[in-house]
Protein backbone atom coordinates (compact mmCIF):
# COMPACT_ATOMS: atom_id res chain seq x y z
CA UNK A 1 0.00 0.00 0.00
CA UNK A 2 2.73 2.45 1.03
CA UNK A 3 4.78 1.48 -1.99
CA UNK A 4 1.71 2.10 -4.16
CA UNK A 5 1.23 5.59 -2.70
CA UNK A 6 4.93 6.33 -3.12
CA UNK A 7 4.81 5.25 -6.76
CA UNK A 8 1.79 7.43 -7.46
CA UNK A 9 3.39 10.37 -5.66
CA UNK A 10 6.47 9.97 -7.88
CA UNK A 11 4.28 9.79 -10.95
CA UNK A 12 2.32 12.86 -9.89
CA UNK A 13 5.53 14.81 -9.24
CA UNK A 14 6.79 13.84 -12.67
CA UNK A 15 3.63 14.84 -14.58
CA UNK A 16 3.28 18.01 -12.48
CA UNK A 17 6.84 18.98 -13.30
CA UNK A 18 6.21 18.36 -17.00
CA UNK A 19 3.06 20.50 -17.08
CA UNK A 20 4.85 23.30 -15.20
CA UNK A 21 7.70 23.19 -17.69
CA UNK A 22 5.20 23.37 -20.54
CA UNK A 23 3.61 26.46 -18.97
CA UNK A 24 6.98 28.11 -18.48
CA UNK A 25 7.80 27.52 -22.14
CA UNK A 26 4.84 29.71 -23.11
CA UNK A 27 6.00 32.88 -21.40
CA UNK A 28 3.73 35.45 -23.04
CA UNK A 29 0.68 33.20 -22.72
CA UNK A 30 1.46 32.35 -19.11
CA UNK A 31 2.11 36.02 -18.27
CA UNK A 32 -1.29 36.90 -19.74
CA UNK A 33 -3.07 34.24 -17.70
CA UNK A 34 -1.15 35.21 -14.56
CA UNK A 35 -1.92 38.93 -14.95
CA UNK A 36 -5.57 38.10 -15.73
CA UNK A 37 -5.92 36.08 -12.52
CA UNK A 38 -4.23 38.87 -10.55
CA UNK A 39 -6.53 41.48 -12.14
CA UNK A 40 -9.60 39.47 -11.15
CA UNK A 41 -8.47 39.22 -7.56
CA UNK A 42 -7.35 42.85 -7.26
CA UNK A 43 -10.61 44.14 -8.74
CA UNK A 44 -12.70 42.05 -6.35
CA UNK A 45 -10.62 43.23 -3.42
CA UNK A 46 -10.93 46.83 -4.59
CA UNK A 47 -14.68 46.32 -4.90
CA UNK A 48 -15.06 44.86 -1.40
CA UNK A 49 -12.79 47.54 0.09
CA UNK A 50 -14.68 50.29 -1.77
CA UNK A 51 -18.01 48.94 -0.51
CA UNK A 52 -16.73 49.26 3.05
CA UNK A 53 -16.06 52.96 2.44
CA UNK A 54 -19.83 53.30 2.46
CA UNK A 55 -20.98 50.70 5.00
CA UNK A 56 -19.63 49.38 8.29
CA UNK A 57 -20.76 45.78 7.90
CA UNK A 58 -22.08 43.44 5.22
CA UNK A 59 -24.55 40.84 6.52
CA UNK A 60 -23.14 41.59 9.95
CA UNK A 61 -19.49 41.06 8.97
CA UNK A 62 -16.76 43.68 9.16
CA UNK A 63 -14.28 44.34 6.36
CA UNK A 64 -11.70 41.97 7.86
CA UNK A 65 -14.25 39.23 8.35
CA UNK A 66 -15.61 39.65 4.82
CA UNK A 67 -12.04 39.56 3.53
CA UNK A 68 -11.55 36.26 5.38
CA UNK A 69 -14.55 34.75 3.57
CA UNK A 70 -13.26 36.01 0.24
CA UNK A 71 -9.72 34.76 0.88
CA UNK A 72 -10.98 31.36 2.02
CA UNK A 73 -12.95 31.07 -1.20
CA UNK A 74 -9.77 31.88 -3.13
CA UNK A 75 -7.66 29.35 -1.21
CA UNK A 76 -10.11 26.50 -1.84
CA UNK A 77 -10.69 27.51 -5.45
CA UNK A 78 -7.00 27.92 -6.25
CA UNK A 79 -5.99 24.62 -4.64
CA UNK A 80 -8.62 22.93 -6.81
CA UNK A 81 -7.25 24.74 -9.86
CA UNK A 82 -3.70 23.72 -9.01
CA UNK A 83 -4.28 20.05 -8.29
CA UNK A 84 -7.43 19.02 -10.15
CA UNK A 85 -6.85 20.87 -13.40
CA UNK A 86 -6.93 17.65 -15.45
CA UNK A 87 -10.73 17.53 -15.33
CA UNK A 88 -10.89 20.52 -17.66
CA UNK A 89 -9.42 18.28 -20.39
CA UNK A 90 -11.48 15.21 -19.47
CA UNK A 91 -13.79 15.35 -22.46
CA UNK A 92 -10.90 15.70 -24.89
CA UNK A 93 -9.02 12.90 -23.12
CA UNK A 94 -12.00 10.59 -23.55
CA UNK A 95 -13.01 11.65 -27.06
CA UNK A 96 -9.52 11.46 -28.52
CA UNK A 97 -8.96 8.02 -27.05
CA UNK A 98 -6.22 9.01 -24.61
CA UNK A 99 -8.28 7.55 -21.78
CA UNK A 100 -7.71 4.10 -23.29
CA UNK A 101 -4.00 4.59 -22.69
CA UNK A 102 -4.63 5.69 -19.12
CA UNK A 103 -6.44 2.40 -18.51
CA UNK A 104 -3.53 0.24 -19.61
CA UNK A 105 -0.90 2.20 -17.70
CA UNK A 106 0.27 0.77 -14.35
CA UNK A 107 -1.28 3.60 -12.33
CA UNK A 108 -4.66 4.88 -11.28
CA UNK A 109 -6.61 6.27 -14.28
CA UNK A 110 -8.32 8.63 -11.84
CA UNK A 111 -5.01 10.17 -10.86
CA UNK A 112 -4.06 10.56 -14.52
CA UNK A 113 -7.43 12.06 -15.40
CA UNK A 114 -7.90 14.48 -12.50
CA UNK A 115 -4.52 15.27 -10.97
CA UNK A 116 -1.83 14.86 -13.61
CA UNK A 117 -2.05 18.43 -14.88
CA UNK A 118 -0.84 21.05 -12.42
CA UNK A 119 -1.47 24.75 -12.91
CA UNK A 120 1.73 26.47 -11.83
CA UNK A 121 0.20 29.91 -12.41
CA UNK A 122 -2.40 29.33 -9.71
CA UNK A 123 0.37 28.10 -7.43
CA UNK A 124 2.04 31.50 -7.93
CA UNK A 125 -1.15 33.44 -7.23
CA UNK A 126 -1.87 31.31 -4.17
CA UNK A 127 1.22 32.67 -2.39
CA UNK A 128 -0.05 36.26 -1.99
CA UNK A 129 -3.49 34.91 -1.03
CA UNK A 130 -1.96 32.84 1.77
CA UNK A 131 0.08 35.84 2.92
CA UNK A 132 -3.02 38.05 2.95
CA UNK A 133 -4.98 35.38 4.84
CA UNK A 134 -2.20 35.29 7.42
CA UNK A 135 -2.37 39.08 7.77
CA UNK A 136 -6.17 39.03 8.12
CA UNK A 137 -6.11 36.22 10.70
CA UNK A 138 -3.43 38.12 12.61
CA UNK A 139 -5.41 41.37 12.58
CA UNK A 140 -8.62 39.77 13.80
CA UNK A 141 -8.99 39.71 17.58
CA UNK A 142 -7.02 36.78 19.11
CA UNK A 143 -9.36 33.80 18.98
CA UNK A 144 -7.14 30.94 20.12
CA UNK A 145 -5.22 28.24 18.30
CA UNK A 146 -8.15 25.79 18.35
CA UNK A 147 -10.09 28.12 16.05
CA UNK A 148 -7.08 28.33 13.75
CA UNK A 149 -6.78 24.56 13.72
CA UNK A 150 -10.49 24.18 12.98
CA UNK A 151 -10.18 26.73 10.17
CA UNK A 152 -7.29 24.81 8.61
CA UNK A 153 -9.07 21.46 9.02
CA UNK A 154 -12.32 22.72 7.49
CA UNK A 155 -10.39 24.28 4.61
CA UNK A 156 -8.75 20.91 3.96
CA UNK A 157 -12.18 19.31 4.26
CA UNK A 158 -13.43 21.78 1.63
CA UNK A 159 -10.62 20.71 -0.70
CA UNK A 160 -11.78 17.10 -0.20
CA UNK A 161 -15.31 18.13 -1.15
CA UNK A 162 -14.05 19.96 -4.25
CA UNK A 163 -12.08 16.84 -5.16
CA UNK A 164 -15.27 14.76 -4.88
CA UNK A 165 -17.04 17.15 -7.27
CA UNK A 166 -14.16 16.95 -9.76
CA UNK A 167 -14.18 13.14 -9.59
CA UNK A 168 -17.93 13.14 -10.22
CA UNK A 169 -17.48 15.41 -13.25
CA UNK A 170 -14.70 13.16 -14.59
CA UNK A 171 -16.93 10.11 -14.08
CA UNK A 172 -19.80 11.86 -15.85
CA UNK A 173 -17.52 12.59 -18.80
CA UNK A 174 -16.37 8.96 -19.01
CA UNK A 175 -19.98 7.80 -18.77
CA UNK A 176 -21.51 10.20 -21.31
CA UNK A 177 -18.58 11.52 -23.40
CA UNK A 178 -20.44 14.81 -23.27
CA UNK A 179 -21.18 17.54 -20.74
CA UNK A 180 -18.07 19.52 -21.59
CA UNK A 181 -19.55 22.36 -19.58
CA UNK A 182 -20.16 20.38 -16.39
CA UNK A 183 -17.01 21.71 -14.80
CA UNK A 184 -17.76 25.24 -15.98
CA UNK A 185 -21.17 25.23 -14.33
CA UNK A 186 -19.36 24.32 -11.12
CA UNK A 187 -17.01 27.28 -11.71
CA UNK A 188 -19.90 29.68 -12.22
CA UNK A 189 -21.87 28.42 -9.22
CA UNK A 190 -18.68 28.60 -7.18
CA UNK A 191 -18.79 32.37 -7.86
CA UNK A 192 -21.46 32.48 -5.16
CA UNK A 193 -18.84 31.42 -2.64
CA UNK A 194 -17.04 34.75 -2.94
CA UNK A 195 -19.49 36.27 -0.47
CA UNK A 196 -20.49 34.96 2.98
CA UNK A 197 -23.42 32.58 2.61
CA UNK A 198 -25.44 34.84 4.93
CA UNK A 199 -25.96 37.38 2.14
CA UNK A 200 -28.31 34.95 0.37
CA UNK A 201 -31.99 34.41 0.99
CA UNK A 202 -32.94 31.35 3.06
CA UNK A 203 -33.84 29.01 0.12
CA UNK A 204 -30.57 29.83 -1.66
CA UNK A 205 -28.64 29.34 1.60
CA UNK A 206 -30.30 25.98 1.99
CA UNK A 207 -29.40 25.00 -1.59
CA UNK A 208 -25.79 26.11 -1.03
CA UNK A 209 -25.54 24.06 2.15
CA UNK A 210 -27.35 20.86 1.18
CA UNK A 211 -27.62 20.93 -2.63
CA UNK A 212 -24.43 22.26 -4.18
CA UNK A 213 -22.46 22.65 -0.95
CA UNK A 214 -20.57 25.83 -1.86
CA UNK A 215 -21.26 27.19 1.62
CA UNK A 216 -19.58 24.18 3.23
CA UNK A 217 -16.54 24.75 1.04
CA UNK A 218 -16.13 28.49 1.35
CA UNK A 219 -18.13 29.88 4.27
CA UNK A 220 -17.84 27.14 6.89
CA UNK A 221 -14.06 27.45 7.50
CA UNK A 222 -14.28 31.24 7.99
CA UNK A 223 -17.37 30.89 10.18
CA UNK A 224 -15.60 28.29 12.31
CA UNK A 225 -12.67 30.66 12.80
CA UNK A 226 -15.03 33.44 13.86
CA UNK A 227 -16.76 31.07 16.30
CA UNK A 228 -20.03 31.11 14.39
CA UNK A 229 -20.18 27.44 13.42
CA UNK A 230 -21.80 25.03 15.84
CA UNK A 231 -20.30 21.57 16.48
CA UNK A 232 -23.31 20.04 14.68
CA UNK A 233 -22.57 21.98 11.48
CA UNK A 234 -18.88 21.14 11.81
CA UNK A 235 -19.76 17.45 12.03
CA UNK A 236 -22.09 17.86 9.05
CA UNK A 237 -19.24 19.34 6.98
CA UNK A 238 -16.93 16.40 7.66
CA UNK A 239 -19.68 13.81 7.19
CA UNK A 240 -20.73 15.40 3.91
CA UNK A 241 -17.19 15.18 2.57
CA UNK A 242 -16.88 11.52 3.54
CA UNK A 243 -20.20 10.68 1.86
CA UNK A 244 -19.42 12.81 -1.22
CA UNK A 245 -16.00 11.21 -1.63
CA UNK A 246 -17.39 7.70 -1.26
CA UNK A 247 -20.25 8.40 -3.68
CA UNK A 248 -18.07 10.08 -6.31
CA UNK A 249 -15.45 7.31 -6.19
CA UNK A 250 -18.17 4.67 -6.53
CA UNK A 251 -19.60 6.61 -9.48
CA UNK A 252 -16.13 6.80 -11.03
CA UNK A 253 -15.59 3.04 -10.68
CA UNK A 254 -19.03 2.32 -12.15
CA UNK A 255 -18.38 4.69 -15.07
CA UNK A 256 -15.01 3.13 -15.84
CA UNK A 257 -16.53 -0.35 -15.64
CA UNK A 258 -19.13 0.66 -18.28
CA UNK A 259 -16.60 2.43 -20.49
CA UNK A 260 -16.37 0.84 -23.93
CA UNK A 261 -13.77 3.11 -25.56
CA UNK A 262 -15.17 6.02 -27.51
CA UNK A 263 -12.36 6.57 -29.96
CA UNK A 264 -9.82 4.62 -31.96
CA UNK B 1 -25.56 39.47 -47.57
CA UNK B 2 -27.42 36.21 -48.21
CA UNK B 3 -24.39 34.09 -47.38
CA UNK B 4 -24.02 35.82 -44.01
CA UNK B 5 -27.69 35.24 -43.28
CA UNK B 6 -27.20 31.56 -44.13
CA UNK B 7 -24.19 31.41 -41.78
CA UNK B 8 -26.34 33.09 -39.10
CA UNK B 9 -29.14 30.58 -39.60
CA UNK B 10 -26.82 27.55 -39.47
CA UNK B 11 -25.07 28.88 -36.35
CA UNK B 12 -28.46 29.46 -34.73
CA UNK B 13 -29.45 25.85 -35.35
CA UNK B 14 -26.10 24.59 -34.14
CA UNK B 15 -26.36 26.52 -30.87
CA UNK B 16 -29.90 25.26 -30.30
CA UNK B 17 -28.83 21.70 -31.03
CA UNK B 18 -26.33 21.75 -28.14
CA UNK B 19 -29.06 22.22 -25.54
CA UNK B 20 -27.15 20.94 -22.54
CA UNK B 21 -24.25 23.26 -23.20
CA UNK B 22 -26.64 26.17 -23.57
CA UNK B 23 -28.57 25.26 -20.43
CA UNK B 24 -25.41 24.96 -18.39
CA UNK B 25 -24.10 28.27 -19.72
CA UNK B 26 -27.32 29.93 -18.64
CA UNK B 27 -27.46 28.27 -15.22
CA UNK B 28 -23.89 29.46 -14.61
CA UNK B 29 -24.75 33.01 -15.68
CA UNK B 30 -27.86 32.98 -13.51
CA UNK B 31 -25.78 31.97 -10.48
CA UNK B 32 -23.58 35.04 -10.99
CA UNK B 33 -26.61 37.33 -11.25
CA UNK B 34 -28.26 35.79 -8.20
CA UNK B 35 -25.04 36.19 -6.29
CA UNK B 36 -24.64 39.87 -7.20
CA UNK B 37 -28.29 40.63 -6.51
CA UNK B 38 -28.10 39.04 -3.06
CA UNK B 39 -24.97 40.99 -2.24
CA UNK B 40 -26.51 44.32 -3.23
CA UNK B 41 -29.73 43.44 -1.46
CA UNK B 42 -27.83 42.98 1.79
CA UNK B 43 -25.91 46.21 1.23
CA UNK B 44 -29.12 48.12 0.75
CA UNK B 45 -30.61 46.65 3.92
CA UNK B 46 -33.09 49.17 5.28
CA UNK B 47 -31.53 52.08 3.39
CA UNK B 48 -33.55 53.95 0.81
CA UNK B 49 -30.58 53.98 -1.57
CA UNK B 50 -26.93 53.01 -1.83
CA UNK B 51 -24.44 54.92 -3.99
CA UNK B 52 -27.39 56.73 -5.53
CA UNK B 53 -29.23 53.52 -6.49
CA UNK B 54 -32.57 52.65 -4.95
CA UNK B 55 -33.40 48.96 -4.45
CA UNK B 56 -35.45 48.69 -7.69
CA UNK B 57 -32.69 50.51 -9.59
CA UNK B 58 -29.99 48.21 -8.21
CA UNK B 59 -32.07 45.12 -9.01
CA UNK B 60 -32.57 46.46 -12.51
CA UNK B 61 -28.83 47.13 -12.85
CA UNK B 62 -28.08 43.50 -11.94
CA UNK B 63 -30.70 42.26 -14.41
CA UNK B 64 -29.32 44.49 -17.15
CA UNK B 65 -25.89 43.05 -16.39
CA UNK B 66 -27.34 39.63 -17.18
CA UNK B 67 -28.67 40.81 -20.54
CA UNK B 68 -25.60 42.81 -21.47
CA UNK B 69 -23.18 40.05 -20.47
CA UNK B 70 -25.09 37.80 -22.88
CA UNK B 71 -25.32 40.43 -25.59
CA UNK B 72 -21.94 42.13 -25.34
CA UNK B 73 -19.43 39.58 -24.02
CA UNK B 74 -19.94 36.76 -26.49
CA UNK B 75 -17.34 37.37 -29.16
CA UNK B 76 -15.48 34.99 -31.43
CA UNK B 77 -12.02 35.65 -30.00
CA UNK B 78 -11.15 32.17 -28.78
CA UNK B 79 -12.41 30.59 -32.00
CA UNK B 80 -10.30 33.02 -34.04
CA UNK B 81 -7.21 32.22 -31.97
CA UNK B 82 -7.82 28.50 -32.54
CA UNK B 83 -8.44 28.93 -36.25
CA UNK B 84 -5.31 31.00 -36.81
CA UNK B 85 -3.11 28.75 -34.67
CA UNK B 86 -4.33 25.57 -36.35
CA UNK B 87 -4.29 27.04 -39.86
CA UNK B 88 -8.02 26.46 -40.30
CA UNK B 89 -8.47 30.14 -41.08
CA UNK B 90 -6.94 29.41 -44.52
CA UNK B 91 -10.17 27.73 -45.55
CA UNK B 92 -12.05 31.01 -44.98
CA UNK B 93 -9.53 33.07 -46.89
CA UNK B 94 -10.20 31.17 -50.11
CA UNK B 95 -13.98 31.52 -49.78
CA UNK B 96 -15.89 34.43 -51.34
CA UNK B 97 -16.66 36.08 -48.00
CA UNK B 98 -15.15 38.51 -45.53
CA UNK B 99 -14.03 36.74 -42.38
CA UNK B 100 -15.17 39.60 -40.11
CA UNK B 101 -18.68 39.50 -41.60
CA UNK B 102 -18.81 35.73 -41.24
CA UNK B 103 -17.62 35.88 -37.62
CA UNK B 104 -20.13 38.64 -36.89
CA UNK B 105 -22.96 36.49 -38.29
CA UNK B 106 -21.95 33.57 -36.05
CA UNK B 107 -21.60 35.90 -33.09
CA UNK B 108 -25.03 37.37 -33.73
CA UNK B 109 -26.58 33.88 -33.72
CA UNK B 110 -25.03 33.15 -30.34
CA UNK B 111 -26.20 36.51 -29.00
CA UNK B 112 -29.75 35.90 -30.23
CA UNK B 113 -30.06 32.69 -28.23
CA UNK B 114 -28.34 34.00 -25.13
CA UNK B 115 -30.27 37.27 -24.99
CA UNK B 116 -33.53 35.35 -25.41
CA UNK B 117 -32.52 33.09 -22.52
CA UNK B 118 -31.42 36.08 -20.45
CA UNK B 119 -34.85 37.66 -20.82
CA UNK B 120 -36.48 34.40 -19.70
CA UNK B 121 -34.27 34.36 -16.60
CA UNK B 122 -35.06 37.99 -15.93
CA UNK B 123 -38.77 37.20 -16.09
CA UNK B 124 -38.19 34.50 -13.49
CA UNK B 125 -36.23 36.81 -11.20
CA UNK B 126 -38.75 39.62 -11.58
CA UNK B 127 -41.49 37.23 -10.48
CA UNK B 128 -39.50 36.21 -7.42
CA UNK B 129 -37.94 39.55 -6.47
CA UNK B 130 -40.47 42.12 -7.75
CA UNK B 131 -39.86 45.87 -7.53
CA UNK B 132 -37.95 46.25 -10.79
CA UNK B 133 -37.44 49.73 -12.23
CA UNK B 134 -39.02 49.72 -15.71
CA UNK B 135 -38.63 53.02 -17.57
CA UNK B 136 -41.81 54.29 -19.18
CA UNK B 137 -40.06 56.69 -21.54
CA UNK B 138 -39.58 55.08 -24.99
CA UNK B 139 -36.62 57.41 -25.56
CA UNK B 140 -34.74 55.67 -22.73
CA UNK B 141 -35.40 52.28 -24.38
CA UNK B 142 -34.29 53.57 -27.77
CA UNK B 143 -31.09 55.10 -26.39
CA UNK B 144 -30.39 51.94 -24.38
CA UNK B 145 -30.84 49.71 -27.44
CA UNK B 146 -28.52 51.90 -29.49
CA UNK B 147 -25.92 51.98 -26.72
CA UNK B 148 -26.11 48.19 -26.25
CA UNK B 149 -25.75 47.46 -29.98
CA UNK B 150 -22.71 49.71 -30.24
CA UNK B 151 -21.27 48.19 -27.04
CA UNK B 152 -21.60 44.74 -28.54
CA UNK B 153 -19.83 45.82 -31.72
CA UNK B 154 -17.05 47.57 -29.78
CA UNK B 155 -16.42 44.37 -27.83
CA UNK B 156 -16.51 42.29 -31.00
CA UNK B 157 -13.90 44.44 -32.73
CA UNK B 158 -11.65 44.89 -29.70
CA UNK B 159 -11.65 41.16 -28.97
CA UNK B 160 -11.08 40.50 -32.64
CA UNK B 161 -8.07 42.83 -32.63
CA UNK B 162 -6.54 41.18 -29.55
CA UNK B 163 -7.18 37.71 -31.01
CA UNK B 164 -5.25 38.56 -34.17
CA UNK B 165 -2.13 38.42 -32.00
CA UNK B 166 -2.34 34.72 -32.93
CA UNK B 167 -0.92 35.69 -36.34
CA UNK B 168 2.36 36.57 -34.66
CA UNK B 169 2.48 34.27 -31.65
CA UNK B 170 1.00 30.94 -30.63
CA UNK B 171 0.62 32.32 -27.10
CA UNK B 172 -2.15 34.82 -27.74
CA UNK B 173 -4.57 32.98 -25.42
CA UNK B 174 -2.95 34.54 -22.35
CA UNK B 175 -3.31 38.17 -23.45
CA UNK B 176 -6.87 37.47 -24.60
CA UNK B 177 -7.78 35.96 -21.23
CA UNK B 178 -6.27 38.94 -19.43
CA UNK B 179 -8.01 41.42 -21.74
CA UNK B 180 -11.43 39.82 -21.29
CA UNK B 181 -11.19 39.71 -17.51
CA UNK B 182 -9.98 43.28 -17.22
CA UNK B 183 -12.65 44.46 -19.62
CA UNK B 184 -15.50 42.86 -17.69
CA UNK B 185 -14.51 44.62 -14.49
CA UNK B 186 -13.72 47.92 -16.20
CA UNK B 187 -17.05 47.79 -18.05
CA UNK B 188 -19.05 47.50 -14.84
CA UNK B 189 -20.20 43.94 -15.58
CA UNK B 190 -19.84 42.90 -11.95
CA UNK B 191 -20.71 46.09 -10.11
CA UNK B 192 -21.62 49.69 -10.99
CA UNK B 193 -18.47 51.75 -11.44
CA UNK B 194 -19.88 54.29 -8.94
CA UNK B 195 -18.41 52.09 -6.22
CA UNK B 196 -14.85 52.83 -7.40
CA UNK B 197 -12.83 55.82 -6.20
CA UNK B 198 -13.36 59.02 -8.18
CA UNK B 199 -9.84 59.02 -9.70
CA UNK B 200 -10.12 55.47 -11.02
CA UNK B 201 -13.59 56.15 -12.37
CA UNK B 202 -12.37 59.21 -14.22
CA UNK B 203 -9.47 57.21 -15.65
CA UNK B 204 -11.84 54.49 -16.89
CA UNK B 205 -14.19 57.04 -18.43
CA UNK B 206 -11.39 57.97 -20.85
CA UNK B 207 -11.49 54.40 -22.24
CA UNK B 208 -14.19 52.60 -24.26
CA UNK B 209 -14.80 50.07 -21.45
CA UNK B 210 -17.54 51.82 -19.42
CA UNK B 211 -19.56 52.16 -22.62
CA UNK B 212 -20.07 48.40 -22.71
CA UNK B 213 -22.21 47.88 -19.61
CA UNK B 214 -22.12 50.82 -17.21
CA UNK B 215 -23.25 53.44 -19.72
CA UNK B 216 -26.14 51.49 -21.33
CA UNK B 217 -27.34 50.45 -17.86
CA UNK B 218 -27.36 54.05 -16.62
CA UNK B 219 -29.18 55.14 -19.77
CA UNK B 220 -31.95 52.62 -19.13
CA UNK B 221 -32.12 53.62 -15.47
CA UNK B 222 -32.51 57.23 -16.67
CA UNK B 223 -29.53 58.30 -14.59
CA UNK B 224 -28.28 60.31 -17.54
CA UNK B 225 -30.25 63.15 -19.09
CA UNK B 226 -31.28 62.41 -22.72
CA UNK B 227 -29.17 65.28 -24.13
CA UNK B 228 -26.09 64.05 -22.25
CA UNK B 229 -26.88 60.47 -23.31
CA UNK B 230 -26.93 61.53 -26.93
CA UNK B 231 -23.55 63.23 -26.51
CA UNK B 232 -22.12 60.09 -24.89
CA UNK B 233 -23.59 57.96 -27.68
CA UNK B 234 -21.54 60.11 -30.04
CA UNK B 235 -18.43 59.31 -27.99
CA UNK B 236 -19.37 55.61 -28.05
CA UNK B 237 -19.80 55.77 -31.83
CA UNK B 238 -16.32 57.29 -32.08
CA UNK B 239 -14.91 54.43 -29.97
CA UNK B 240 -16.72 51.97 -32.23
CA UNK B 241 -15.10 53.52 -35.29
CA UNK B 242 -11.68 53.33 -33.62
CA UNK B 243 -12.22 49.69 -32.56
CA UNK B 244 -13.37 48.70 -36.06
CA UNK B 245 -10.37 50.43 -37.64
CA UNK B 246 -7.94 48.79 -35.21
CA UNK B 247 -9.48 45.36 -35.84
CA UNK B 248 -9.31 45.81 -39.62
CA UNK B 249 -5.71 47.05 -39.47
CA UNK B 250 -4.66 44.20 -37.17
CA UNK B 251 -6.35 41.65 -39.44
CA UNK B 252 -4.72 43.04 -42.60
CA UNK B 253 -1.28 43.23 -40.98
CA UNK B 254 -1.74 39.77 -39.53
CA UNK B 255 -2.57 38.27 -42.90
CA UNK B 256 0.76 39.55 -44.20
CA UNK B 257 2.51 37.58 -41.45
CA UNK B 258 0.29 34.51 -41.75
CA UNK B 259 2.17 31.36 -42.70
CA UNK B 260 -0.78 28.91 -42.60
CA UNK B 261 0.96 26.82 -39.96
CA UNK B 262 -0.73 23.50 -39.55
CA UNK B 263 -3.17 24.30 -42.33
Amino acid sequence: MIEEIRRHARLWARTASMSMQAQLTYRLGSAGFLIGKAVRMVFFFAFVAAVFDHVKTVAGYTLLETALFFLTFNIVDMIAQIFFRGVYNARRTVNEGDFDFYLIQPCSPLLRMVCSSVDALDALTLIPVLVMTGVVLHRLPPLGWTRGLLYATLTLNAVGLVFAIHVAVAALTVRTQELENAIWIYRDVMFMGRFPVDVYAAPVRWALTFGVPIAVMTSFPAKAFLGLLSPAWTAYAFALTVVALAASLAFWRASVARYTSSSS
Amino acid sequence: MKKYLTAYSIALQETLQRRWTLLMDRVGGFAVVLSLYSFWNVLLGDKASFLGYTRPEMLTYVLIINVLRSFVFTGRGWQLVGEISSGRVSSYLVRPLRYQGYALALDLAQKTIHVGSAFLEIGLLVLVARGVFIPRDPVAWALFTLAAVMASLIFFFLEFAVSTLAFWTSESGGPLFCFELFLQFAAGAFFPLDVLPEGLRRLLSATPFPYMVYFPARVLLQKIAPSEAVRLLGVEAAWLAVAAAVAAAAWNRGLLSYAAEGG
